[in-house]
């Protein structure tokens, strides 16, 4: 298998926060910490945006507009917002979870087999976070075991 | 593929020309059905459906600069000063961008499996926007309001463009 | 009487009393149900609670009943069905092997006696369940939440007339990190340490010498 680099790991809250952020290989600019909170909330807007401009708005039918709240519908069939966002530099990729997490992964442009991996990080984010009693729902996350986690399975992989 | 718009946006920020495809056919059988839940359940009685369509059609252009400004912005503070933003894909369609160097930005909206149309946004600028705008002597230098830009030659060579070249890829 | 539907009475009249014992002997349950389950619990017994040591002790108190009742369950279970351990070995053994893998699927990691204090044995376990999930925040790193556990051992060994001074659960993983490789093999290891009653001690002298006589 070809060489390749996941660069970093963002976790934003349903409210838009970032709760976790997490860097495993150079290849991103570095940030100041308010900075990554920032790009957190203004990515938080663009993908609610990126859901209002969903093309079917143009054909007779209602518009699937959401509302600006990002409620969890219990319809998977609502508009994705933006899934993957490809730059010359990286291509990171959005996973939303059905109660309005979401998880950006931001890899170099060709990496292959984004969605195993995302698969996986979820996985670890239900066990690890989820499933972890001193854990704070809409707080940063800080749980040992999910860090250890992703670097077995991250370090590995790359 | 299925082209849904096109838009050029100048460095001024305005959309200066702005283009639609009606996509009601196949697709859209499929995705009505969809949407209509959603909204029952997310439109609580704030704006009825039909008016908020006629709104966003008139904002979509000012929501998708913003948008494409946002995305470029943020591409160039994470990936470096270099890096630009090519295009973004969410499960329904796909966005392109290309920005030319007199920072005209070009934004094509398609299906959300179509190729990277980055090149056919170059082509769609140097054959034919600067033919048929730029070299126009009738045309003005700026085109506030999209004056100029919209003129026959270049309506024609953009349906041709697109028939010859985009939709068959 | 006419008892209403519901969990107790349910309609078909089987209630959880009818069942026989032995038909969920080999089901296993869903982890991920113990983990949330535990969450709440430890949710429930964090609040109003003063310090780490006072955690430690709820969680304690909400095992015992559960050692008490699986004391009970499992020597029924047992074929052909047993008396009680009444010596400690029997009853250590009992809870490091029939309990653990009633509990947990496999049997404890290992089982040493102190060597300073008699009336002292530990029980070894490289990777307890509870644990599994949990991360400990930094100013509660001395909690270990399988003293929940060490409340299921103390309620076996107080239902089979083992009372004792106490059982506790320790983290000795990260002790051992520093020199051995077993602390980074194992980071939740865990001892429970068992501190029986005097008047055990004496009993089980007793027997000893009635056994060799």
């Amino acid at each position: 298998m070809v060489y390749r680099v996941v660069f970093a790991l963002f976790i934003i809250s349903k409210a838009g926060g970032l709760i976790y952020n997490r860097e495993f290989h150079a290849g991103l600019s570095k940030l100041e910490a308010n900075d990554y909170l920032i790009v957190a909330g203004t990515f938080h807007g663009i993908h609610a945006i990126t859901k209002q401009l969903c093309p079917a708005a143009a054909a007779p039918t209602p518009p699937a507009i959401t509302t600006p709240s990002l409620a969890p519908s219990p319809f998977p069939s609502r508009p994705s917002g933006l899934e993957v966002l490809e730059t010359q530099n990286f291509r990171m990729q959005c996973f939303q979870t059905q109660t309005g997490v979401k998880f950006l992964l931001f890899t170099e442009p060709h990496q292959p087999n984004v969605d195993t991996m995302m698969r996986r990080i979820y996985e670890l984010y239900a066990d690890y976070v989820m499933k972890n009693p001193f854990y704070t729902v809409e707080m940063p996350i800080r749980c040992e075991k999910f860090d250890r986690g992703l670097d077995g399975f991250v370090k590995v992989r790359s | 593929m299925i082209l849904y718009s096109f838009y050029i946006f100048d460095r001024h920020t305005e959309c200066i020309y702005s283009r639609k495809w009606n996509t009601r056919p196949i697709s859209s059988s499929t995705k009505s059905a969809r949407p209509q839940s959603g909204v029952s359940i997310t439109s609580n009685g704030d704006v009825a459906p039909a008016t908020r369509k006629a709104l966003s059609k008139e904002d979509d252009a000012k929501l998708i600069f913003g948008l494409v400004f946002s995305l470029r912005n943020m591409a160039q503070k994470l990936g470096g000063e270099d890096d630009s933003f090519l295009c973004y894909r969410t499960g329904e369609y796909k966005l392109h961008y290309y920005e030319t160097p007199t920072r005209l930005k070009f934004v094509m909206l398609t299906d959300h499996g179509a190729k990277t149309q980055r090149s056919a946004l170059h082509q769609i600028w140097a054959l034919l926007y600067v033919e048929y705008v730029v070299k126009n002597p009738l045309s003005p230098v700026e085109h506030p309001g999209g004056i100029g830009v919209a003129n026959v030659m270049f309506e024609q060579g953009l349906d041709a463009f697109v028939e010859r070249v985009v939709l068959p890829t | 009487m006419a008892a209403t539907p519901g969990l107790r009475y349910p309609s078909n009249k089987k209630t959880i009393y009818d069942r026989n014992l032995n038909r969920s002997k080999n089901a296993e349950l869903s982890r991920a149900a113990f983990a949330y389950l535990f969450v709440e619990m430890i949710s429930y017994a964090q609040k109003r609670v003063k310090g780490i040591a006072d955690l430690e002790r709820r969680l304690n108190q909400q095992g015992y009943p559960l050692g008490l009742r699986l004391l009970d369950l499992l020597l029924t279970r047992a074929s052909p069905p047993s008396l009680r351990p009444t010596r400690i070995l029997p009853l250590l053994q009992f809870i490091a092997q029939t309990l653990w893998r009633h509990l947990f699927s496999r049997p404890a990691d290992a089982l040493e006696k102190s060597e300073s204090d008699p009336a002292q044995y530990m029980l070894y376990d490289n990777d307890p369940l509870p644990n599994t999930y949990i991360s400990l925040p930094k100013e509660m790193s001395q909690l270990n939440c399988a003293a929940f556990v060490a409340g299921v051992i103390e309620g076996v060994c107080d239902g089979a007339g083992f009372p004792t001074t106490g059982v506790s659960a320790h983290s000795v993983g990260e002790q051992e990190g520093g020199g051995g490789v077993e602390g980074r093999m194992w980071p939740g290891k865990t001892v429970f340490l068992i501190c029986f009653r005097g008047e055990v001690l004496e009993r089980e002298e007793v027997l000893g010498r009635g056994g060799s006589g």
